[in-house]
């Protein structure tokens, strides 16, 4: 099957889908789940090199392509779509309009697919707004603030998205072609400089907009903390990494060392990628800190990947072979990292029917499979090994430190320590301490919701123990794409990871966890049996305390004794008043708002002899041009 | 052989850290002016924690128990002890291999004490989270400097490399830094914010009993040998075996007497102190390294 059929038949088939789930939703959640499984084997039966052509524009042909590239974003997303997919057939029956979301989520992959396929800037335009229209459409299916999450995430968008048709048509006129490696090519002999830095800005901002990079970042707390919770995963884990894919394209595809070679900033990098790491470093800090503090914990995760967005921007704008390799495979990461753990809240929320941190507690007595699923993926996302997290971010840390870039090395640290302390604040209020008592009798979700965590989990875990499979695919991308090819990073043969400074071995690092984990547990097994306080004793029988606490207290009342609210008033105290970009941002659309209602004031007054004022201009000016 | 000289780590860690821990007790006992128990008073109340009937708060207590000293035990056993003779795997002895693995540990004592359902051990965890924030970025910033000065992140080899001379001589505010920090990361005083007996009835420990607080003490043990490692490795230079114990047990008294006469910071304060005086010179000695200016 040509590339262009199948994207065409998936839009025809969400069609189809959308009235096969008005019939019976589930039927139509399987069918999006089944089609998602083709996708998948399809896509790794795929050569690169496939060409197929969509039609023809202003005289240039508009064209799809299946590169290194697209193959490694096709198969994380689907990897995250398709796990979405399962999740759903059992959590829509919590759904207001689960039609119509089977039909948007499948149009959304055929939009995600077709973006990372295509070889010229039309093509990837028009995906893109495929893929996020129909993601638009499904956000504001959540709770009541989510029709006001939608507008701000297509207004969000659309700034972006403008920018970059704006930059391609720019390209267009300049080079007469629309296909990128052309452009590529002539941007590299084009003299003038400031041309092509707007090119280059202006493709970049609809990244920046998509991955939720600084200054157009705010979308992403709103959108993600209001759609449907299942959906907050495709949001998180594959739609922002669209994002990345065109920061990528823009960086790397247009080989900006070598376009840029002639405003160098620092340590080689020039002016142009320094100026997106800087935007990535400044997401990092304000995600972090953001996500410290929330109370909400999908808003939390969507800060978190605020910085994580960050940092896959700061590793590829390096253009450091570790860096590029870094922050490519941190897309892998952090969307399979960010998929389960908002499956995970989306679980909890399905039970519990709050994602406020401050109400929930102890779930972990009801819920352990689902806790373990957000265990493991937030050892992922903070970057601890034995998890596939850990690799992306040493990678990018031995690019920052052989370039010598402190101040963002800094920064990446800090975003990394920090992500210790919000990814815990969620696993000790949520899952961890007391039990509040109306969810005494919350179950467990059904095997249909936890088995897509455990999948993705243990993905994770594979990865972060035998790196290889994904290291290959990144490393004949960036060969591609001619970064440095000659350095080889991994090495499967010796079972090694090579870096500027050192190499490891995660297959030992593994190994000695394990050993160590196995003497901890020998020795655990040698000393006397331990009694069991039971932490649900209050629950069972009314009037039961617990029996050992806090010196042997008794107490009635646990979850009075839950300490999750404002976990780290120390740290938070000491950045209160900060100050907000999302007010800034919101004076802007209050002074736009209050322009149209001047305007709107002007020509809409109440009284009949405005409007003939109006409406014998308006005719006098139409005589008057003689229109 | 690899095993073996892992294995002999995990020995020399145990009985080295733990005698110092009794000494230090002494020690400080001196400043005191009181008398002080035995130097091996910690070997005694650490049998008697193992020995003694413990409460568990449910399985994800012993499970972050479990985490917390094989994560710390993985760790120990890869750190090299002042030479390549004795490092046991040079292959993966990555600086932030070690960093980041020693993080497991730190997490899984965290999450068992949580889910131990006391809030104490809930403040206690969040104190030392964000005392982690506090010193662990002039530290990065000082081992990144280094790193760079070096071009490699493996200790075995930055060991060899300070042949010339020691990296405390060749960059001094780098090594005053790391020290600052592991004064932190110790949790010596003034920086025993996340423990803080009289505060937080020792926050984390606060559920712990019997083989419980046994097998943390352990695990502390050996977070102790790794946190001091690094830094004899890393800035005091290299030599034979007996050279790398000394330097270990003089950097172990100095901290313990520092510690002995100071009272404890805020949480606040001890942020404000990190990123304040200690942060600025990690920078200064990035600055420093990217001109050259080395000693």
């Amino acid at each position: 099957m040509a590339l262009s059929t199948l994207l065409i038949s998936l839009l025809v088939t969400s069609v189809i889908i959308y009235f096969v789930s008005k019939a019976s939703w589930r039927v139509g959640a399987i069918l999006n789940f089944l089609i998602g499984i083709f996708l998948i084997s399809y896509v790794f039966a795929l050569h690169t090199g496939t060409t197929s052509d969509l039609g023809t524009l202003f005289g240039q042909k508009l064209q799809l392509t299946w590169t290194n590239a697209s193959f490694y974003f096709s198969a994380v997303s689907l990897m995250v779509i398709v796990s979405v997919m399962l999740f759903a057939i059992k959590w829509l029956d919590s759904q207001k309009y689960p039609a119509a979301f089977n039909m948007f989520l499948l149009m959304m992959t055929a939009g995600s697919l077709g973006v990372f396929m295509a070889a010229d800037l039309v093509t990837l335009y028009i995906f893109w707004e495929i893929a996020v229209l129909s993601s638009m459409l499904i956000v504001p299916m959540g709770k009541k603030e989510s029709r006001k999450a939608a507008v701000i995430y297509a207004v969000m968008s659309a700034s972006g998205t403008y920018m970059y048709l704006y930059g391609a048509f720019l390209a267009f006129q300049r080079y007469g072609t629309l296909n990128i490696s052309e452009i590529a090519k002539q941007m590299v002999s084009d003299p003038s400089t400031g041309i092509k830095a707007a090119i280059f800005l202006l493709l970049a901002s609809a990244g920046i907009a998509k991955s939720g990079i600084f200054p157009l970042h705010t979308w992403l707390r709103i959108a993600h903390g209001n759609a449907p919770d299942a959906f907050s995963a495709v949001l998180s884990g594959q739609l922002v990494k669209l994002g990345s894919y065109v920061l990528m394209v823009t960086v790397a595809v247009i080989p900006s060392l070598r376009v840029f070679a002639n405003i160098p900033f620092y340590s080689g990098i020039p002016a142009t990628n320094y100026f997106l790491i800087a935007l990535g470093a400044t997401s990092i800090i304000v995600g972090t800190l953001m996500a410290i503090k929330q109370d909400d914990m999908k808003m939390l995760i969507a800060f978190s990947s605020v910085a994580n967005g960050g940092y896959i921007l700061i590793g590829i704008g390096t253009m450091d072979p570790m860096g590029f390799e870094g922050g490519v495979l941190h897309v892998f990461n952090h969307a399979l990292a960010a998929a389960v753990i908002f499956m995970a809240f989306a679980s909890v929320v399905y039970r519990t029917h709050t994602k406020k941190i401050s109400e929930l507690g102890g779930l972990i007595h009801k819920m352990p499979i689902t806790f373990l699923a957000y265990l493991f993926a937030i050892i992922s996302l903070a970057g601890i090994p034995p998890m596939s997290g850990f690799i992306s971010k040493w990678m990018i840390y031995q690019a920052l430190v052989r370039k010598g870039m402190f101040i963002t090395a800094f920064i990446a640290f800090f975003g990394s320590i920090g992500s210790f302390l919000y990814v815990f604040r969620p696993l000790a209020g949520v899952f961890l301490g007391q039990l509040p008592k109306k969810y005494k009798d919350v179950k467990e979700v059904s095997p249909v919701m936890w088995i897509p965590m455990m999948i993705l989990v243990v993905i994770s875990l594979i990865i972060g123990i035998w790196p290889f499979p994904v290291l290959q695919p990144i490393e004949s991308m960036r060969a591609d794409f001619g970064i440095a090819p000659m350095v080889k990073i991994s090495d499967p043969d010796h079972w090694l990871i090579r870096g500027f400074a050192g190499n490891w071995n995660p297959v030992l690092v593994f190994n000695l966890f394990l050993i160590g984990f196995i003497i901890a547990y020998i020795l655990y097994t040698m000393f006397p049996r331990s009694k069991k306080v039971d932490l649900l004793a209050p629950h069972k029988e009314e009037g039961t305390p617990i029996n050992i606490y806090t010196g042997g207290e008794y107490i009635y009342t646990p979850e009075l004794y839950h300490y999750n609210t404002k976990f780290y008033a120390g740290f938070e105290r000491m950045y209160e008043k900060h100050p907000s970009w999302e007010k800034v941002l919101g004076m802007l659309a209050k002074f736009f708002h209050d322009l149209g209602e001047w305007v709107h004031g002007w020509f809409f007054r109440p009284s009949p002899s405005a409007y003939a004022f109006w409406v014998s201009l308006t005719i006098l000016i139409v005589f008057w041009v003689r229109w | 052989m690899a095993a073996y000289k892992a294995l002999f780590n995990l020995v020399v860690a145990f009985f080295l850290v733990l005698s110092l821990e009794g000494i230090a007790r002494k020690i400080m006992a001196r400043i005191q002016r009181r008398i002080g128990p035995p130097w091996y008073q910690n070997f005694i109340d650490l049998f008697k924690a193992l020995s003694k009937h413990p409460f568990s708060n449910g399985w994800i207590f012993d499970f972050g128990v479990l985490m917390a000293l094989g994560g710390a035990l993985a760790t120990a056993m890869i750190i090299p002890m002042g030479s390549i003779t004795w490092t046991p795997f040079p292959n993966s002895d990555n600086f932030f291999v070690i960093m980041y693995l020693f993080a497991v540990g730190a997490l899984g004592m965290a999450m068992g004490m949580v889910g131990s359902g006391n809030p104490w051990a809930s403040i206690g965890v969040s104190r030392a989270l964000t005392q982690m924030l506090g010193y662990e970025l002039p530290y990065l910033i000082v081992m990144s400097s280094v790193i760079f000065f070096y071009k490699t992140a493996s200790i075995h080899k930055l060991i060899e490399l300070q042949r010339g001379g020691w990296n405390l001589l060749v960059m001094p505010l780098g090594g005053i830094v790391a020290f600052i920090s592991l004064m932190g990361m110790l949790g010596k005083k003034p920086f025993d914010i996340m423990i803080a007996p009289a505060e937080i009835a020792s926050g984390p420990m606060v559920e712990l009993s019997g083989k419980y607080m046994g097998l943390l003490h352990i695990m502390h043990v050996f977070s102790v040998f790794v946190e001091i490692s690094l830094f004899v490795d890393v800035f005091l230079g290299g030599g034979s075996f007996g050279w790398y114990l000394v330097k270990f047990v003089v950097v172990w008294v100095l901290a313990v007497m520092i510690s002995s006469v100071l009272p404890r910071f805020r949480i606040e304060q001890m942020l404000k102190f990190y990123w304040g005086v200690p942060l600025g010179l990690a920078f200064l000695n990035a600055l420093f390294v990217l001109l050259g200016w080395t000693l």
